[in-house]
C-alpha cells in the first residue's frame, strides 16, 4: 500500500491499522462502548422499586386499621406479602428476608383517634437497599396524610359545604414538580453520567492498551525507529486522531441511541452535543495519551484504569451531590474530564441547558484538553530523543 | 506431602521476590485500596449531606411569605442561596448547576390564604441529581404538612382547644419510621462498606489473573511446573498466598477503620467481620481464578472479563437501586458475584446483628466461589504444557 506523504497522515493510519488488527485493543474501543452501556440501562430499566413485600402487625384488628392497611396494599411502591400476629414473627420474616418492611399498628390506634389522640404506627426498614426505606416511608406517610385529612374534616371539623371541607382538610396547596425526571426513575438519573463516564474509561483503557503494545514491540520506547516519527505534533497528533474519531461516533451512538432505545432524557441538539463531546473527548484522549505513557505493559493498563472507575463517579458529585464533596476532594476530582463532563452532559442532555449554561464545565474541559496535550507533548519528545539516541548508539 | 509444602514456600518465595521487580503491581496492591479508604471516608465525613443549595422564588413577597420563607430556611437538607422574584432566573441558575431545587410562592399567595381560597405554592427539585433531590424532597413534603397544619392550629388555639386536641385533630396518624441498624440513615456507612471492601475485591480479582497470567507472558510456565514437581495444586496456593496474606491483612485494616476508629455499627463484633472479610478475600481470588481457567494462558481476556464484571457487581450488589426491582435475569446474575453476598453477610451480621444463620446461603456461595475453581485446575495444567502466550 502506498503510504502517505505527511507524517501526521502515515502516524494516524499506522495506528488505524495498528488496533484493527489488535483483538485486545478492539475489546475496549469497539465492544465495551457499545455492549456495556446496553447491559447498563437494561439492569436499571424497571427504573424503581415496585410493590415490594412488607409484611403489617396489626394489634388493633379495626375497621379503621384494617382500612390503613388496605390503603397501604394499594399503593405502587409497596405490597402486603404478609399479615403476622406479633412482631416476633414478622421479625423472623425480615431475619429470611422475605419481607423487607414491617408495618406495625398499635392496639390503641383506633381507641386513640375515637378520643382525638395521636396514634403512631410504627414502619420498620430494612436498609439493604436505600431505596427500600424510600419507598416504604412514601407509601405509608401518603397513606397517612390522606387518612388524617379525612379524619380532620370528618371528625373534628363541622363544615357545611364540600369547598369548605377541602379548605379545612387543605388551606395551603402544595405541588411537588419533579423536574427533568418526572417518574423519579434510576436509569434517567444514572445511565446518562455512566454513559460518559464509560467513554473516559474505554478511551483510556484502549489508548493504554495500545501504548503497551508499542512499548513491547519496540523494546520500551513507544515510538517504532522511523523517519516517520521524529515530528512530536504529528505524532501526538496523528495517534489522538484515531481514537478521537472512533470515539466521537461511539459518543454519538450513546447520546442518540442508545439514549432512544431506553427512554432516557434526551433534549440536546446536535449543534450542542457537538460542542460538548469535541472538548470532553479531547481532554478524555489527552489524558489517556498522557496517563499511558506510565504503562510498560499492554495487561498495565487494566491494572491502572479500572478500579478508577467507580470512585470518578464519586468525584463527579453526580450521584453523591457535588455541594458535599470535600474541598479537597472537589480539587482531585478536577484534574479528570469526567468530573465537568458528566456534569455538562447530564445538563445539556437531560435539562435542556444550553452550551452557554455550561460554560464553566466547557471551559475547564477546553483547559484540560490543552494541560494534557502539552504534557502528552512534553512526554513524546523526550522518547524521541531516546529514540534517536539509540539510533545512533546501534 | 512435605515435598509439596517446600515446593509451595518455594513458589511463594518467587512470587515474593516478583512483586519487588512490579511497581505498578505494588501501587496497585497497596496505594489503591487504602486509597480508597481514606477518600470514601473523608468523602463522606458528614454522613448524610445537609444544606443543599435551593433557590425561592417569592413573587407575592409580603409578611406572611416572608413568615413562611423563615420556616423553611430553618429545614435541615435546604439551604436557600439563592432569593428572587423571576422564576426563569431560577431555572437557569439550575441549569447552570447551582442549585437542586426551586420554591415557587406565586403572585396573589397571601390574598387567597387570607380570604381562604386554597393558595398553591409549588416545589421543584432536580431529580437529575437523584439523592440531592430525594432529600431535598422528603423536607419539603414534612414542611409542606407542616405549614398547612400551622395555619389550623392556629384557627383551633383561638376557639381554645388544648394542644393535645389540637395535634389529635390535625395529625391524627404519625408515622414513626424506623430504619433498622442505621437510624440516622447514615450513607457514609452503608456506603462505604460497600464501595470501598468491593474496590479491593475488584483490585484482588484483577490481580489474581494478573499473577498468574505473567507467567505465561514472560514465558515461565514451564519452570515454574519444574519447580512445583508438576503439581497444579502446589502452584495455585504457592502463588496466591502472598496475596491472599497482604489482601487479608488490608481487609482487617478496613474493618478496624470503619468500625473501631469511625465507630460504624457492628452489632456482630469486629472479629466476626474479620472472619467474613477473610472469605471475600478467598472468593475473590476463586473468582478471578476460575476467569482465568476459562481464558488460559491468556491473560488479557482473562482481566478484560474480570474488569467488565468486576465493575459491574457494585451494581449489582443492590444497595442504591435494590436486586429485587431488577429484571429476574440479573437477580439470577447477582448471585455469581463475591461482592453481593459478602454485602448481604454485612448487613446481616454488622448491620442488623441477626444470627449468621440467615445468611447460610450468602456465606455458602463465597465458599462455593473459593473452591469451584480447584475443580477446574485441570485446564491450568493443560495451559502450562499445551499454551504460549497469546497477546
Amino acid at each position: 500500500m502506498k503510504r502517505p506523504k505527511f507524517p501526521i497522515l502515515h502516524v494516524w493510519l499506522d495506528e488505524l491499522t495498528d488496533i484493527v488488527k489488535d483483538e485486545g485493543i478492539l475489546i475496549f474501543i469497539i465492544l465495551l462502548p457499545l455492549a456495556y452501556p446496553l447491559l447498563y440501562a437494561m439492569i436499571y430499566d424497571t427504573e424503581t422499586q415496585r410493590e415490594l413485600p412488607i409484611c403489617v402487625v396489626d394489634d388493633c384488628m379495626s375497621s379503621r386499621s384494617r382500612d390503613f392497611v388496605r390503603r397501604v396494599d394499594a399503593t405502587a411502591e409497596v405490597k402486603v406479602a404478609e399479615r403476622c400476629t406479633d412482631m416476633a414473627q414478622a421479625q423472623e420474616l425480615m431475619r429470611r428476608r422475605e419481607v423487607f418492611g414491617i408495618l406495625r399498628i398499635p392496639a390503641e390506634f383506633d381507641q386513640r383517634l375515637w378520643r382525638g389522640q395521636q396514634a403512631v404506627v410504627g414502619l420498620y426498614s430494612d436498609l439493604t437497599s436505600m431505596l427500600y426505606y424510600k419507598v416504604e416511608y412514601l407509601a405509608v406517610i401518603n397513606v397517612a396524610q390522606e387518612m388524617n385529612r379525612h379524619i380532620k374534616v370528618k371528625e373534628h371539623q363541622a363544615t357545611t359545604t364540600r369547598r369548605e371541607e377541602q379548605l379545612a382538610s387543605w388551606p395551603i396547596r402544595f405541588e411537588e414538580v419533579k423536574l427533568y425526571n418526572p417518574a423519579g426513575g434510576f436509569a434517567a438519573f444514572l445511565i446518562p453520567p455512566v454513559l460518559m463516564l464509560i467513554l473516559q474509561q474505554a478511551l483510556c483503557l484502549g489508548i493504554g492498551m495500545s501504548m503497551g503494545r508499542s512499548r513491547e514491540r519496540f523494546r520500551g520506547l513507544v515510538i517504532p525507529p522511523s523517519k516517520h516519527y521524529k515530528n512530536t505534533l504529528a505524532i501526538v497528533l496523528g495517534r489522538a486522531l484515531v481514537h478521537f474519531l472512533i470515539f466521537m461516533l461511539m459518543a454519538f451512538y450513546m447520546a442518540v441511541c442508545v439514549t432512544r432505545w431506553f427512554g432516557l432524557p434526551q433534549l440536546a441538539h446536535f449543534t450542542e452535543l457537538l460542542g460538548f463531546f469535541v472538548p470532553y473527548l479531547a481532554a478524555c484522549t489527552f489524558m489517556a495519551m498522557f496517563w499511558s505513557s506510565f504503562i510498560y505493559r499492554r495487561e498495565d493498563c487494566i491494572l491502572l484504569f479500572v478500579f478508577m472507575s467507580i470512585p470518578l463517579l464519586f468525584l463527579s458529585g453526580v450521584s453523591w451531590p457535588g455541594a458535599s464533596v470535600p474541598a479537597f476532594w472537589q480539587v482531585v476530582g478536577s484534574v479528570f474530564p469526567s468530573t465537568w463532563g458528566l456534569n455538562a452532559y447530564v445538563r445539556i442532555q437531560g435539562m435542556g441547558a444550553s452550551l452557554g449554561d455550561c460554560r464553566q464545565e466547557l471551559m475547564a474541559l477546553w483547559i484540560l484538553a490543552g494541560v494534557y496535550f502539552l504534557l502528552t507533548c512534553l512526554f513524546y519528545m523526550f522518547e524521541i530523543r531516546k529514540a534517536v539516541g539509540r539510533t545512533i548508539l546501534e | 506431602m512435605l515435598k509439596a509444602l517446600r515446593n509451595t514456600w518455594l513458589i511463594t518465595l518467587r512470587e515474593l521476590r516478583a512483586f519487588g521487580r512490579r511497581p505498578i503491581f505494588l501501587i496497585i496492591m497497596f496505594l489503591a485500596p487504602l486509597g480508597f479508604l481514606w477518600m470514601f471516608t473523608g468523602l463522606m465525613q458528614s454522613g448524610l449531606p445537609t444544606k443543599l443549595p435551593a433557590a425561592l422564588v417569592d413573587e407575592d413577597d409580603t409578611h406572611v411569605t416572608r413568615q413562611l420563607t423563615r420556616i423553611l430556611g430553618t429545614m435541615e437538607e435546604t439551604n436557600f442561596v439563592m432569593k428572587t422574584k423571576s422564576f426563569t432566573e431560577a431555572r437557569q441558575a439550575m441549569q447552570r448547576g447551582e442549585i437542586y431545587a426551586i420554591f415557587r410562592i406565586p403572585k396573589g399567595t397571601t390574598e387567597a390564604a387570607l380570604t381562604q381560597r386554597q393558595p398553591v405554592v409549588s416545589f421543584y427539585t432536580n431529580d437529575t441529581y437523584y439523592i440531592a433531590a430525594s432529600l431535598l424532597m422528603k423536607d419539603m413534603r414534612k414542611m409542606s404538612e407542616m405549614a398547612g397544619l400551622a395555619i389550623t392550629r392556629e384557627t383551633m388555639r383561638a376557639r381554645g382547644a388544648t394542644d393535645e386536641k389540637i395535634m389529635g385533630s390535625i395529625q391524627p396518624i404519625v408515622v414513626e419510621s424506623h430504619p433498622l441498624g442505621n437510624p440516622h440513615l447514615n450513607y457514609s456507612v452503608v456506603l462505604s462498606n460497600l464501595i470501598v471492601p468491593g474496590l479491593l475485591m475488584l483490585v484482588i480479582m484483577l490481580t489474581t489473573s494478573y499473577a498468574l497470567g505473567i507467567e505465561w507472558k514472560r514465558n515461565r510456565q514451564k519452570e515454574l511446573y519444574k519447580l512445583a514437581d508438576g503439581n497444579i495444586y502446589v502452584i495455585i496456593v504457592g502463588k496466591l498466598l502472598p496475596q491472599t496474606m497482604l489482601y487479608t491483612l488490608i481487609f482487617w485494616l478496613i474493618d478496624l477503620v470503619f468500625y473501631s476508629y469511625l465507630q460504624f455499627p457492628c452489632q456482630c463484633g469486629i472479629p466476626r467481620m474479620m472472619l467474613w472479610g477473610f472469605l471475600a478475600v478467598l472468593a475473590s481470588q476463586g473468582f478471578g481464578l476460575l476467569l482465568f481457567e476459562a481464558f488460559p494462558a491468556m491473560m488479557r481476556f482473562a482481566m478484560s472479563a474480570c474488569s467488565l464484571l468486576g465493575v459491574m457487581q457494585f451494581s449489582l450488589a443492590g444497595f442504591s437501586f435494590p436486586v429485587s426491582a431488577m429484571e429476574l435475569p440479573f437477580q439470577w446474575l447477582s448471585n455469581i458475584f463475591p461482592l453481593h453476598h459478602y454485602f448481604l453477610i454485612y448487613v446481616n451480621q454488622a448491620l442488623n446483628g441477626y444470627e449468621i444463620s440467615y445468611a447460610w446461603m450468602n456465606v455458602a456461595a463465597l465458599l462455593g466461589i473459593s473452591i469451584l475453581p480447584w475443580l477446574f485446575s485441570y485446564r491450568l495444567t493443560d495451559a502450562i504444557q499445551n499454551k504460549e502466550y497469546k497477546a
